[in-house]
């Protein structure tokens, strides 16, 4: 109960960040140069045409007033309509959602595992071959520019040899291999960099473990080598590396702007992209403050993992 | 002049242009059936034809909707819902008879009250609605006939009709009152929305109502007898370039848009794969700021400057030279930009600015990222401008800034560059907007030159006022034209009847 009753205070402590977040969407977005209703209305028109579709969308009143007209919607639950898209806000992240969702949730499937075992195994064979072959992989991956890669990867895998489709999404109700063919390129590409920066943080945290006094006592039990590692020390590695995951995952979901963007997905990131290109302010706020309430929320998980992880931490 | 990029491609692969028949043959045998993925560079972001702009939306739409006229193969008004159209010896009032048993995409017949409806929604939601402002007044003497009378002559007011930008399209009288972008998806055209995700992808299958004009010999451009033979033509948004080559290569589309030079010669060895080179598409034009660049004489200076070859070749382009506002297919096409086109003569730049007392006030040159020849071409007149003693800052903005400050004269620029595509392709009435870019629009030249323009009656007389008014934009440095640039498309050979035109069109294409 008290443990609800804190997770209530700290959802409502997110309150004000996201408020603050919105305004501030608001304004970066109108303090851009640029007009959606020149994009609207195209490259051939004139002064006029544009201004007639600067009425038609209300954006000839002050800012003050488009903002106050915004937050008094979105007090009501109205994240406002895309001026490109003509769609509401709400419905357009709802769809594309279960894209970025996805793509995020299969990188990640990637990123824990893997990352963990090489940074596990490179604190194990610290100093050896295993240990710079890692950091080697782990410094590329953190290195490469992730459009980069996955233009090359694109070259290999889809054209060069036709194993995996070039781009596209398939929704996950047209069944499990194909939804999961389509996101393995992309899940894999946006997991690079991750797995890179994890690796490095699991290795540097099983070196400290490895380090303590209960490894030694372990050892000199003789506990073997890999039962100690996988008993007494793995959990405790865990808890830098579970604060690590939180981060990871936002990370993720700010990756696949760049992902889908390759690899024409329809997701969340680039409805963002395409709307801050596109001056769809409507959409770039409300975007923005989904976005902020579920980097919320991803702490907020993150914060009860921990306190399963390390029974010393507690709400209580 | 052969240009070297142009022929790399053709050595590369099979390159289509000008019309030319593809695959002959058994192989030609049309046929119903099949579907085709065409890959492009944005989402359809608008289906409502009156107020659409964008290419990507245009494409989509005129497969779904139709106008009295459209433009033809060769870019001239045809009629297309229209039987026949009267003109008053006045120029005045236009009578449109209209083809009977045409119906909307729902089953319901078109008449002369879902023309005059399609009008009156036009005048309201268009960002084009001024082209309908010297309307005096619209009737319906009978179902199949829709009359529109001027206040004023017009010679050109079916010509102002067949623009695909802003179509006029015929809706359902029931979508008058719809607001701008918000039409139910009802037209008459030869294909119907059948999926639509927005920002992902859109489909159309073909419609089974669709009345083609039989009158008609065959498809002619946006007008004439149009065959549905693919079941369904699905629009997908890949906006990086190096993908949708990829989804060409690999598959997963059958035709490609907006395909750089540079990422076409990846397709090379490809036999079953052709590049179709669409040029004239656009032309790079620089343009001037009336009221900020006010010195004639260093705006000449700066004419004198460009290098269409170096600008076009920095930027990896597909081009041709020519020195018109208007394409060279165009009955407006003329040389009487000549004498200023692609000079790049650094002492003749000098000349003008010793006579225009040129004390090196700063020029700002505005240019976006996102357009390589913009860009790239901006570059090289800047090194040129340096060259010939002019203070030029060189500012980089994004595109959606760079169009904003273009069309409303905001952002402090002197100098800009855009890709000006259907003025130069479908004549002076398309023209009369992309003038105002100079912020000049009440400029006497424009106004009294266009009102004689529509006035006159005699097609001889109105090329003689257009190539005044381009004369006066080339020589008072409002427009310094740096070439035609081409669109080069991909596509996959399995699909016959695909031709080069401005803007894609997929019905009487079939698949092998």
């Amino acid at each position: 109960m008290r443990m609800l009753r804190r997770l209530l205070l700290r959802l409502g402590q997110a309150i004000p960040v996201i408020l603050v977040v919105a305004v501030l969407a608001f304004f970066l977005m109108h303090l851009l140069p640029g007009d959606p209703a020149a994009v609207i209305a195209g490259p051939e028109a004139g002064a006029e045409a544009v201004e007639r579709i600067r009425r038609q969308l209300g954006l000839d009143r002050s800012i003050p007033e488009q903002l106050l007209v915004w937050l008094w919607h979105l007090a009501q639950g109205d994240f406002g309509t895309s001026i490109i898209h003509n769609q509401s806000v709400l419905q357009a992240l709802a769809d594309r959602m279960p894209v970025t969702a996805s793509l995020t949730l299969v990188a990640f499937a990637m990123t824990i595992p893997i990352g963990i075992v090489l940074g596990v195994a490179a604190a194990k064979f610290r100093n050896t071959w295993v240990d710079s072959a890692v950091m080697l992989m782990a410094l590329i991956g953190v290195s490469v520019p992730g459009f980069w890669i996955a233009i090359l990867s694109v070259i290999l895998f889809s054209v060069t040899l036709g194993w995996l489709p070039a781009s596209g999404y398939v929704p996950l109700s047209e069944g499990v291999w194909p939804w999961l063919r389509a996101l393995i390129q992309p899940a894999a590409m946006l997991a690079l960099f991750q797995i890179g920066f994890l690796a490095r943080m699991a290795r540097s945290a099983t070196l400290d473990v490895l380090d303590q006094d209960y490894i030694r006592t372990a050892r000199a039990k003789g506990v073997s080598e890999w039962r100690t590692i996988a008993k007494h020390a793995f959990r405790n590695t865990l808890i830098p590396v579970v604060t690590t995951t939180g981060i990871i995952l936002s990370l993720l979901m700010g990756g696949s702007v760049v992902i889908e963007q390759v690899f024409a997905m329809p997701g969340v990131g680039r409805l963002i992209v395409q709307a801050i290109l596109t001056r769809d302010y409507p959409m770039v706020q409300g975007t923005l403050l989904a976005l902020a309430f579920l980097f919320v929320a991803i702490n907020l998980m993150v914060d009860i993992v921990y306190t399963w992880v390390d029974p010393r931490v507690r709400y209580d | 002049m052969v240009n070297p990029r142009r022929t790399a491609l053709l050595l590369g692969t099979a390159l289509v242009a000008g019309g030319l028949a593809l695959a002959s043959g058994p192989a030609m045998a049309q046929k119903k059936g099949g579907s085709l993925v065409y890959a492009n560079v944005s989402a359809v972001g608008t289906m409502d034809p009156h107020v659409a702009a964008a290419v990507v939306d245009l494409e989509t739409i005129h497969h779904v909707y139709e106008g009295l006229v459209e433009m033809g193969e060769d870019y001239r008004a045809a009629p297309m819902l229209a039987s026949k159209i009267d003109i008053s010896p006045d120029g005045r009032t236009f009578t449109f008879s209209l083809r009977k048993g045409v119906k909307f995409a729902n089953g319901k017949e078109m008449t002369a009250a879902d023309v005059i409806a399609s009008f009156e929604r036009y005048k309201k939601v268009s960002p084009n609605a001024p082209a309908l402002g010297d309307v005096a007044g619209m009737e319906t003497p009978d179902p199949y006939t829709f009359v529109i009378k001027l206040n004023k002559p017009n010679s050109l007011f079916v010509e102002v009709m067949k623009t695909p930008t802003y179509s006029f399209a015929i809706l359902p009288a029931e979508q008058k009152d719809k607001p701008a972008r918000d039409p139910d998806l009802v037209g008459i055209g030869p294909y119907v929305v059948s999926e639509w995700a927005r920002d992902s992808h859109l489909v159309l299958k073909r419609n089974d109502n669709y009345v083609a004009d039989e009158s008609a010999k065959g498809p002619d451009g946006y007008a004439g007898k149009k065959t549905a033979f693919l079941d369904s033509i699905r629009y997908n948004s890949v906006p990086e370039a190096n993908t949708r080559v990829a989804a060409l290569q690999t598959g997963g589309a059958d035709f490609i848009g907006a395909l750089p030079g540079d990422v076409a010669k990846r397709l090379k060895g490809r036999t079953d794969i052709s590049v179709l080179s669409v040029i004239p598409f656009c032309q790079a034009t620089f343009i001037s700021h009336a009221k900020n660049f006010t010195n004639r004489s260093v705006r000449q200076a700066v004419s004198m400057l460009i290098d269409s070859e170096e600008m076009m070749e920095a930027a990896g382009q597909v081009w041709d030279r020519n020195p018109s506002l208007m394409f060279k297919p165009s009955y407006y096409f003329s040389d009487v930009g000549a004498a200023m086109y692609d000079q790049h003569s650094v002492d003749k730049a000098k000349a003008l600015l010793k006579a225009g007392n040129y004390a090196g006030q700063k020029v700002v040159l505005e240019t976006n990222t996102n357009y390589a020849y913009m860009r790239d071409s901006s570059q090289v007149l800047v090194e040129q401008m340096k060259k010939a003693g002019i203070n030029v800052e060189l500012k980089m903005v994004d595109w959606t800034t760079n169009v904003g400050d273009l069309s409303k004269g905001t952002g402090g620029w002197d100098m800009t560059i855009t890709g000006l595509c259907s003025g130069p392709l479908l004549g002076p009435q398309q023209w009369r907007l992309s003038l105002a870019f100079a912020q000049n629009p009440d400029d006497p030249v424009v106004t009294e030159g266009y009102a004689k323009m529509f006035a006159t009656t005699d097609a001889a007389e109105r090329k003689k006022i257009w190539m005044g008014i381009e004369k006066y934009f080339i020589e008072e440095g409002y427009m310094m034209k740096v070439a035609d640039i081409a669109d080069l498309r991909g596509m996959n050979d399995k699909f016959v009847g695909i031709k080069p035109y401005y803007m894609q069109r997929f019905w009487d294409v079939w698949k092998k």
